[in-house]
């Protein structure tokens, strides 16, 4: 799954993940409004314990990543709520590796980032309904993303632990059905109940 | 460029002086009856399945290469007792080692002569001392590793947990940088106000 351990990647691979991901938070951190900072540690906290229980699928275990939920409700920030969380994971549980965690990172919220960047404007206008498909569209969508710049990862490290296609497919395929799932209702009640966590923050600020 | 090979190289310190940490996919491995044996296992519950295990005894040494059956088991019967690497990797990124030291196997050193008293000649005959000696060890090892063996998974298993403690912990860490970033913000407002 997403959590590449230390000791997979090649070196080049950690330092491009690691200078891509550092890019990412420090774009994020300076957009970040202060209004944003609880709303942003909150999701942080909640991917942080979701995904580390993981659920036995077919030959391996996945467990929900939130990318294209996150990316919708936090934009750019994204990058520092997944980077605080696979940071404590790794220290406290060793889910992850120390090194790895630029690529992690990038692989997790990258797709996010842009699937709430395409869709955050459609679902601030759309009704709850149409923005919880097109939420489970987006969710479905950041995790095949997460998924191909994983096995990307894997592939460039050229090493014994490159992806089998048959694994990816048979782990990430159900998964992209239960995000797209969890990340519709989320939206529809959200939409329902408190809309504005959902409307594009610079339009807000 | 010296800035990040400054940062990559405080990673890899990082990395290297870290405890011996869990993983997500764990590989149990041990010594049942001379056979290389054990499962690789995801915490939180679930097998590897068809994961490909690799096995080395040296650096260089040609690897044996394994796939693991649909309870995630494998088993494999080294040619000779020494220590082994074992590397477990599913296909998606998920990869955990484990060694097993040569002395697990045990058994396998000759057994030093019996400094028994000669029996009388009016005992009845018996089989050599040290056949039996060896045959008596093999099979105490036999019975230990067998007893201990429940013990050991339910250690690996232990280990692997998630505790809730830890959980709670690491979101409180969360929420506290918020405050931190929440405080930071507030000052700098507070700053910018006064000073303009």
């Amino acid at each position: 799954m997403a959590h590449i351990p230390d000791g997979v990647l090649s070196g080049p691979v950690l330092v491009a993940g690691g200078v891509l991901a550092a890019g990412g938070i420090a774009l994020a951190l300076r957009r970040l409004d202060e209004e944003e900072i609880p709303r942003t540690a909150i999701l942080s906290a909640a991917f942080f314990a979701v995904s580390l229980f993981a659920v036995p699928v077919g030959p391996s275990s996945v467990h929900l990543l939130l990318g294209g939920l996150m990316g919708l409700i936090l934009g750019s920030a994204i990058f520092p709520a997944i980077f605080v969380a696979l940071l404590l994971q790794s220290v406290m549980f060793g889910f992850g590796g120390l090194t790895s965690l630029g690529v992690n990172t990038f692989n997790i919220a990258l797709p996010g980032a842009l699937v709430g960047m395409l869709l955050a404007p459609a679902i601030a206008r759309a009704s709850a309904s149409r923005a919880a498909v097109l939420a489970g569209i987006g969710s479905a969508l950041a995790v095949a993303g997460t998924g191909t710049l994983v096995a990307v990862s894997l592939a460039l490290s050229s090493n014994d632990y490159a992806a089998s296609a048959k694994v990816m497919i048979a782990t990430y395929l159900p998964l992209m059905c239960i995000e797209g799932l969890v990340a519709g209702f989320c939206v529809s009640f959200v939409k329902k109940v408190k809309p504005e966590l959902l409307a594009p923050v610079p339009a807000g600020a | 460029m010296r800035g990040c090979g400054l940062v990559g190289c405080l990673l890899a310190c990082l990395a290297f002086s870290a405890p011996a940490s869990a993983h997500r996919l764990r590989l149990f491995a041990t010594v049942d009856e001379g056979a290389l044996a054990g499962y690789a296992f995801f915490v939180g519950g679930g097998r590897a399945q068809g994961a490909e295990i690799v096995v080395t005894s040296s650096p260089g040494a040609e690897p044996t290469r394994l796939l693991t059956d649909q309870e995630g088991r494998f088993s494999w019967k080294p040619p000779a007792p020494a220590t082994y690497h074992v590397v477990v990797s599913t296909g998606d990124g998920h990869v955990s080692e484990a060694t097993v030291e040569r002395s697990r196997f045990g058994g396998d050193e000759p057994v030093a002569a019996s400094t028994q008293p000669a029996v009388s000649p009016t005992a009845p005959p018996r089989p050599d001392e040290t056949a039996l000696a060896r045959l008596v060890e093999q099979k105490v090892d036999a019975a230990v590793a067998r007893q201990l063996r429940p013990l050991l998974e339910a250690y690996g298993a232990a280990e692997a947990r998630l505790r809730f403690n830890d959980i709670m912990g690491g979101i409180g860490m969360i929420v506290g940088l918020a405050g931190i970033a929440l405080w930071g913000a507030s000052r700098r407002r507070r700053n910018s106000g006064a000073s303009s």
